[in-house]
This record gives C-alpha cells, structure tokens and sequence, in this order.
C-alpha cells in the first residue's frame, strides 16, 4: 500500500492533471487491491526450468549403467524436441525486430528446450565421441544451435546463454560471475577472454546498426566488456603486469569515454572502475607506503569527478 | 527523519508511481511532467549506477583516510586504532547529517557510503576495544551487549536517514542479541510474533515516510526469517540459534522427542503460514519470503527422508513448480478482467525491462556450462564436460 500516492491521486484528478477515467485502476493497485504477481510466476517458472534440468544432469550421470545410452539419448532427443515442437508451433511469425512473447511460458519452455538439446547433444558426444579428439567443439554447436534459437524465437536469455557457451568453447567460464577469470594464470585463457570480448562487442554494435535484433545489442556488449576488462585485470597479479596494468587504464578510460558519449551508465561505470584499477596498480607498484594517501586522496577526486560527470549525463533517477 | 527529509520523500514516492505509470502507458509523457511539477523533488539524487559508483568510492576513501590517518598520528597500538575508529564513526555520522541535511542529498550514493562505514567503525572500534585491549572472552554479558548495540545504532541511523537496509540490520542484531539468552530459542519465535502485528501495521501507515514503512517493511520480513529459522528442524537439531548466541555447553544436550516433533510441525506449517498472509495481505514481500522457507523446508524434509533418488526429487519439483506456475497464470487469466481476489498476472506497472535483464544475468550465471580446459594434453576417450547449455558435472 502507498498512502502518499492513495492521497495524490484524487488530488491529481481534481487539478486535471492526471485523466479521471485512468484514477481508479492507479487508485487499486496504490491500496493494494489489485496486485500484480507476474514477476513472482516467473520466477517459479525460472527455478521449474533450473531443477528439471538439474535433475535430468543427475539421472544421466547415475543411472548411464542401468539404463543404457540409447535410451538416455533419445529421451533427452524426444523431451527436446516436444518443447521445441510446443515452442514452433505456438511462436508468433519470425521478424528482426523485438516479437512480443505470446504467452508467460513461452521463454522458458523454449529455455527448457534448448538446455535439454544441449544435454543431450552433450551426452552423444561424451558417449559416442563422433567429433573424436575435437569433442569441445560441441560446444561451439550448441553456442550456435542457442543462438539460432535466440534469433528465431527473439530470446534475450537464450542469446546471452549462446555468447557464454561460446566463451566456454574458448575456455572461458563466465559461470559464478566470472570469478574463475580472475584467478587465472593462463595466458591462453586470458587471450580468449579478450577475443571474446572484442567479438561479442563487435557482433552486439553490428546488430544495432544493422537494426536486426537490435535489443540484443546490450547482452552483448555487456558480455564483451567484462570479459575484456576481466581479461585484462587477471594479468594485474603477473610478472609483467605493467603492459596488463597500461591496457586496462587505456580499455578502461576509453570504454568510459565511449559510455559518456552515448549515455550508458552501467559501460561507463565499468570503465571507471577498470581503469582506476589499472591506475592503482601503477601507484603501488612505485610507492606503496603511499598507498592509503593515494586512495584516499585519488578517491575523493573520483567522487569529485563522478558528481560533475554525472549532472552532465543525469542519469535519470529511480 | 527531518520534516523536510520526509516530505521531499513523500514527493519521491508519488513521482516514482508516476514513472511507473508512464512506463506502463497508463499516461503519456505531458501529464508525468504535470505530475512532477505538482510534486517537486528539492533533493540532490543520481540514478542507480552512479550511486553505486560514489557508494563505492566513498567507502573506499573512508577507509583509505582512516588507515593514511592512523599511520600519520601513530596510532598503531591496538587501544589508539579502538578509540580512532569510534572518533571515525561519529566523524561519519555528522558528515552523513550534513549531507542528509543543509547539503539535501538523498539517493546520492555518499551519504550511503558514509552512514555505512559509520556503522562499521563504530561496531568494529567498540568490538576492538572490548574483545582485544579489554581482553574480554565473548561470552554472553559482552556479546549481548555487542549484539545490542548494532541493533540500537542500525535502528537510529534507519530511523535518522531512512535506510530500509539498516532496519533489516537492526532486527537481525536484534535477534543476535536475543540469542544470547537463556531461552533464545523461544525468544526468536515470541519477539517476531509480537512485532509482526505492529510493524505489519506501521509498513502502510500513512503517518510514517516511505522511508520508514520500508523499513518497517524490511525488518518484519527478517523478524520472519528469524523465527522460521528457530522453528525449523535442521536449526533445533543442529542448536545453530544456541551457537549463535555462544551458548556453547548447551550444544552437548540432545534434542527432546517433543522438541524435535515440533520442530518437525513448525518446518512444514510456517512456510504456508507466510503464504497465507501475504495472500490475505496481498504483500509480495511476504510471498516470496513463503516461497523461499517452502523451498527450505522441501529440501530439509528430502534431506531427512531421503525417500526418492535425488534426480527423481529434482525432476519431480521442478515439473509442479512450473505446472503450479502455469496453472495459477491459468486460474488468473480466466477470471474476468484477468484478476481474481485482487491478484492478476498482467504487469501493471512493473517494469518488464528489469526482469528480463535480471533473467538474462542469472541464465549467464547459472545455466553455462563449465569451459573447457584451454591447453588440452590430447583427446582422452570417454571424457568430456556434460552439460552443453545448462547442466554442468563432469562425469
């Protein structure tokens, strides 16, 4: 309930401000007569999607003896295709632009379809090794295959699984928030990671301006980022961490430069926080008894800094 | 709360139901500017990003001056950082009133990151100085007063500056404090029943801020959590309430038949309990809150029971929750005007945008499949990574 818009609405009405035939719904859902449970429905749909497919990885995995692969992969291929047939059969016609979505259910039977293709494709793969040596590269198939999907079916979740699929085929795990990255050594992941980044950034700027599946745009751009600012930060902890250090002030500093110029927020607080990382790295390295002096002072001109830059964009308040 | 603090949120309140509004196209963009004219915000506030950038920038100034301040007077003896820090945070706390106050920030991201880090030093200051140069062992006379004093210092600043999250805190040293008692256990159950009726009440009181009845908001839900948490069967078996509160010896005792049978009802009832209130209250709050303890209490009895294997348990669950979705989409869509006793699943002024970001970001986290290793020796026959997009163990 919200007493103080309960209060303004008939206010609102009687000065004309807000249309009289709009006030009695608003007027509902303030005094909580009407409430929507929407978000609560998928969420449960969400978490129905994540323990089915936990529980077919478990039966796999403990019953492989028992029942016999055959039976396991063509119940995987017939539970995959009977959502993907529901999904086919109720999708609204194909278009580059963003296609409502013509029921609650419909993402997340088409998420339950593609997971379950993918396991199954997996399973084939681990159990039959028809790609032999190169088995990853099933990998980079169900990427694809998601993608496709996503394009069909105009599925933001499903697009943003194909790009992390995809960085998984390169070695990259962005599963945990990416977490593993950080800790690498590996500078062969770490090339990966950038590569990564750079397509999905490129291939998210190629769709806006081409205007095909533009509203996928974000998921990609986004990935891309911080695979490349991740990227660069695991080298922060390596012997030859000041090329790492200067990449990911200049990656940084650009991609808020970038950011700043078109108004998006959540980019450029990526790219201050990057490059004062890169930043600070040098700062230790050279005086480290000067560290805290540094920060604090370094910080205060950040806050500083971001005040002025942020009556500049106005970032709109919520 | 300043008068004036709790007007301009008042304002804030009805020009975010507006926004809202306007993004569901229940008004067009000239009477949202209407409306925000009729309601001016005099206060200085950022959007989300750019308060989260300034919160994390000033907690990391706050905490980079201290140690620069501590280095620079000498005050390295454990009682001189103890009495420096308590001196940091009442520093804090005028800095936050200043800005809250002539400076009329609000949302602003520093008078955040201020108000928290007072928090902090001034606990973390009155712990070092009672546990480390008081030498006091932590035991029940200390840590009730330790517990004690978060609650009263997180329930002023909530009270002060309106913070929702520090009304949460509140409770949940509250309830720490509680802990400590000899009937701890009891007490977790008594004190959030009791406070339930009145904080219920005060969350939709038009008398307090938004503010405030947020706050209200926040600290029933974990009074809630608390007590499922003392009722629950894992919890009592384990006396995790007891080792909260440093009750060590009572941890050798076993359980009572009556207790655990109790335990074992107060699993299985609670969680309907706050499904049916917040289906009587229509608060959503309190429906996720049943959800989560459902969920809790379904694991707990599957981890008891055991009485399927665990894909068949998973399988199982996860085939009702998403008929069990459908079916309530189903029932509400039937009804006329799609709503019946006063639920619907069309989206209202929920912002749509959010959800599917949310979803998006999960999906990355949670669905992807491990990577493969970068630098294979060579192909090994027989192995692999199950999972492809979702399921992800090795086998």
């Amino acid at each position: 309930m919200n007493p103080d818009v309960i209060e303004a609405i008939p206010r609102l009405v009687e000065r004309g401000i807000l249309p009289a035939e709009r006030a009695p719904l608003l007027l509902r859902a303030a005094r909580r007569e009407l409430v929507s449970v929407r978000l609560e429905l998928r969420l449960l749909l969400y978490l129905g999607v994540l323990l089915v497919t936990g529980g077919v990885g478990l039966l796999i995995k403990e019953n492989l003896d028992r029942i016999g692969p055959v039976v396991i992969a063509s119940a995987l291929g017939l539970a995959a295709a009977a959502a993907l047939a529901w999904v086919w059969r109720t999708a609204p016609p194909f278009s580059w632009e963003r296609v409502p979505s013509p029921g609650l259910a419909f993402d997340y039977v088409l998420l339950l379809g593609v997971l379950l293709a993918a396991a199954d494709l997996a399973y084939v793969e681990a159990r039959f090794t028809p790609l032999g040596p190169n088995w990853p590269w099933h990998l980079l198939l169900v990427s694809l295959f998601a993608a496709a999907m996503a394009v069909r079916f105009d599925s933001r979740i499903v697009f943003s699984l194909a790009l992390a699929t995809f960085a998984a085929w390169r070695g990259v795990s962005v599963a945990h928030f990416g977490a593993g990255l950080l800790d690498t050594r590996d500078d062969l992941v770490r090339w990966n990671a950038i590569g990564c980044g750079v397509l999905f950034v490129v291939l998210g700027l190629v769709l806006a301006r081409a205007g095909r599946k533009a509203h996928f745009e974000p998921a990609a751009v986004h990935l891309g980022c911080l695979l490349v600012l991740g990227g660069l930060a695991s080298g922060l902890g390596d012997r030859g961490w000041a090329g790492w250090a200067a990449a990911l002030l200049l990656a940084g500093a650009g991609l808020a430069a970038w950011a700043y110029g078109t108004r998006r927020f959540p980019l450029f607080a990526y790219g201050v926080l990057g490059g004062y990382l890169g930043l600070t790295r040098f700062v230790f390295e050279g005086v480290e008894a000067l560290g805290c002096f540094w920060i604090a002072f370094t910080s205060i001109l950040m806050i500083l800094g971001l005040v002025a830059v942020q009556r500049r964009m106005r970032e709109p308040h919520r | 709360m300043r008068a004036d603090a709790a007007r301009a949120d008042r304002n804030a309140a009805i020009r975010g139901a507006a926004r809202s509004w306007r993004r569901a196209g229940a008004i067009d963009g000239a009477t949202l500017a209407a409306i925000e004219a009729e309601v001016p915000d005099d206060r200085v506030r950022v959007g989300p990003v750019f308060r989260v950038l300034l919160f994390v920038f000033t907690l990391i100034a706050i905490t980079a001056a201290f140690g620069f301040v501590a280095m620079f007077f000498g005050a390295d003896e454990e009682q001189g950082v103890g009495w420096l820090a308590l001196f940091w945070g009442i520093a804090l706390a005028v800095a936050t009133e200043v800005q809250t106050g002539p400076l009329r920030r609000a949302q602003g991201g520093t008078e955040a990151g201020t108000s928290f880090a007072m928090l902090c030093f001034l606990q973390g200051g009155t712990a070092w100085l009672l546990f480390d140069f008081g030498n006091l062992t932590p035991d029940g006379g200390t840590l009730a007063f330790f517990f004690g004093l978060g609650a009263v210092l997180c329930a002023a600043a909530a009270w002060r500056w309106g913070f929702p999250l520090y009304a949460a805190a509140a409770m949940a040293w509250l309830l720490l404090a509680l802990a400590v008692a000899p009937q701890g256990r009891l007490l977790w159950i008594a004190v959030p029943l009791a406070l339930a009726p009145v904080l219920l009440r005060l969350s939709d009181s038009p008398r307090l801020p938004p503010a405030h009845r947020a706050s209200c908001a926040a600290a029933l839900v974990v009074g809630l959590a608390g007590l499922y948490l003392a009722v629950h069967y894992g919890s009592v078996e384990s006396r995790w309430v007891e080792a909260m509160g440093g009750r060590v010896p009572l941890l050798e005792i076993p359980v009572g038949a009556v207790t655990e049978f109790l335990s074992r009802v107060g699993t299985a009832l609670v969680p309907p309990a706050f499904l049916a209130l917040g289906l009587w209250r229509r608060r959503r709050l309190l429906l996720l809150l049943g959800l989560a303890a459902g969920a809790a209490s379904l694991a707990t009895w599957y981890l008891q029971a055991a009485p399927a294997p665990l894909w068949v348990f998973l399988g199982v669950c996860g085939l009702v929750t998403l008929a069990a979705a459908l079916a309530v989409r189903r029932l509400l869509d039937a009804a006329p005007d799609k709503e019946r006793w006063g639920f619907t699943a069309e989206p209202l002024f929920d912002d749509p945008e959010a959800g599917e970001r949310l979803e998006a970001a999960a999906s990355v986290v949670t669905l992807t499949p491990e990577a493969r290793a970068a630098q294979e020796p060579g192909f090994k026959g027989g192995g692999g990574e199950f999972g492809g997009g979702g399921a992800s163990g090795s086998w």
